[in-house]
């Protein structure tokens, strides 16, 4: 593994950023073109054209418009999908004292703190500015951890923000948010258009639904590598240097992986944004290891044992 | 070719003022840094006088101590450069970890309810000022390092920029890294 240095990563970060943004538009509307191509009876491509320019300004201005809602609302969308609430400052003088440390020896803003009322272990950062960042807790890793081992958890969500980790998920969750949506809409008005059409173009319509749902399967993984698996160990790392106690957030890790699943939340688009983000079922050659978000919990654990 | 010389200067000129600007920034980012610890003092110089106030009622023997940690707190308020602030600073530093020792003989004291929630607040006070001097010294070390490095060297010197001091409890430091111990007994 190259060493990647916490400055170079926010770069990194906020390029990918940029890059999933300028990209979005591109991929979007060739994916529109190619719905419209393959659901003409004629294909000629003289009408594809036309319909294409009608459609266009709908899509953009969609598309926009749900960019837009999502980018407001998405904290209050996480915080209802996981049911977290904001953190009672009296009763948990403890959380807000670890937080408020870490940040000032960091020099950043202290982002809201919210918990999930879930007594196992899990825990995840999320925002977009200084604003909205927040730190989610669940009630059992508040409640199970020690105080080092608590610290370093929250040190680990801290590095997401500051190495702007957490922008880039944000906006690539939307995004596919977008291309699901988009393809669902194709899939359903196709299926109709068949039906009553007749069985004549239904060969065509499943054409269409293949097209199209490889491409959004292979947009969505490339945001997931885009938003590579080294970013975990990144923060791992800046907990480390924070903390200056790696081997409390390993002691933390090995407690959190007896335990990490909250049963509430089964979104997986919002379950990659944990601390770990835990693989249901298990398959026996590891393809859900290859696409999955996060590294092998015990790897990270040697690598933070390294540092001790 | 003679159009390539002033490009030259040019480019060269803009290099210059980007040290400069980034030594500004650099400077200006260690004393936001003080500020971040000057809202820990003010709060510690709040909270002294109810300190000085609850032990004398019970350790009648440490009137010079207390003496020394309001005379350190009157100092430590009247300080108005950083470095003269980081100087009173540790001195009252030293002077309430003497206290912290002191009470120690006064079981009645460590028994007062007030006192304890005085302490607490004290030593999260120290914590946080922990903390803030961990990012004051990065940002200062930061600083330094871009005066003292080739070529922003040169830009330092010829415009004033100065080595400036740490944050350091000196020889005090050891004890203060450690958690005071408090014995029940």
């Amino acid at each position: 593994m190259t060493y990647v240095g916490i400055q170079t990563q926010i770069r990194r970060n906020n390029f990918n950023s940029v890059l999933l943004v300028l990209a979005f538009p591109i991929v979007l509307l060739g994916m529109v073109y190619a719905i419209i191509f393959f659901s003409q009876r004629q294909q000629e491509v003289q009408i594809v054209n036309d319909t294409f320019v009608r459609v266009v300004p709908f899509v953009i201005l969609g598309t926009t418009i749900w960019f837009l809602v999502a980018w407001l609302i998405h904290n209050s969308l996480i915080r209802m999908a996981t049911g977290a609430k904001p953190l009672e400052r009296i009763e948990n003088k403890r959380v807000y004292n670890l937080v408020e440390n870490l940040c000032i020896s960091k020099g950043m803003k202290v982002p809201q703190i919210y918990i999930i009322e879930d007594s196992s272990l899990n825990a995840f950062a999320s925002g977009i500015n200084e604003r909205t960042f927040s730190v989610t807790l669940s009630r059992g890793i508040i409640d199970k951890l020690e105080d080092d081992e608590l610290e370093g958890v929250i040190a680990h969500e801290l590095s997401h923000i500051r190495n702007r980790d957490v922008r880039l998920m944000i906006v690539s969750i939307i995004f596919v948010g977008i291309f699901a949506f988009v393809a669902e809409m194709a899939f359903r008005s196709i299926r109709f258009g068949a039906l009553s059409r007749g069985k004549k173009d239904s060969g065509i319509a499943i054409l269409v639904v293949i097209v199209v749902s490889a491409i959004c399967y292979l947009i969505a993984l490339l945001l997931r590598f885009g938003v590579s698996r080294s970013r975990e160990y990144m923060a791992d790392a800046g907990a480390a240097e924070m903390t200056r106690k790696p081997y409390a957030l390993a002691s933390a890790l090995r407690k959190i992986s007896s335990d990490p699943l909250i049963e509430a939340v089964e979104n997986r688009d919002i379950a990659q944004l944990f601390i770990e983000n835990p693989q249901p079922e298990e398959k026996k050659f590891s393809f859900s290891n290859l696409f999955s978000t996060h590294p092998p919990i015990q790897k990270r654990i040697e690598l933070l044992d390294q540092f001790a | 070719m003679i159009w390539i010389i002033p490009v030259v200067i040019v480019v060269i000129i803009f290099w210059l003022i980007g040290i400069y600007n980034s030594l500004v920034r650099l400077r200006n980012t260690r004393q936001n840094a003080f500020a971040d610890i000057d809202v820990q003092l003010k709060q510690r110089h709040d909270l002294v006088p109810q300190l000085v106030e609850t032990v004398k009622g019970y350790a009648t023997h440490e009137r010079e101590l207390l003496t020394r940690i309001t005379e350190a707190r009157t100092a430590a308020m009247g300080a108005t450069t950083i470095d003269e602030k980081i100087k009173t600073e540790t001195q009252l530093s030293a002077a309430l970890q003497g206290l912290k020792i002191s009470v120690e003989a006064y079981p009645d004291l460590k028994a007062n309810q007030n006192f304890l929630q005085l302490q607490e607040e004290l030593s999260d006070i120290e914590n946080k000022l922990a903390a803030a001097r961990r990012y004051f010294n990065a940002a200062t070390t930061e600083y330094n390092t871009g005066i003292e490095t080739f070529p922003s060297n040169l830009i330092a010197n010829s415009f004033g920029f100065q080595r400036e001091t740490l944050f350091d409890l000196g020889q005090e430091r050891v004890s203060f890294e450690e958690p005071p111990k408090i014995s029940f007994n």
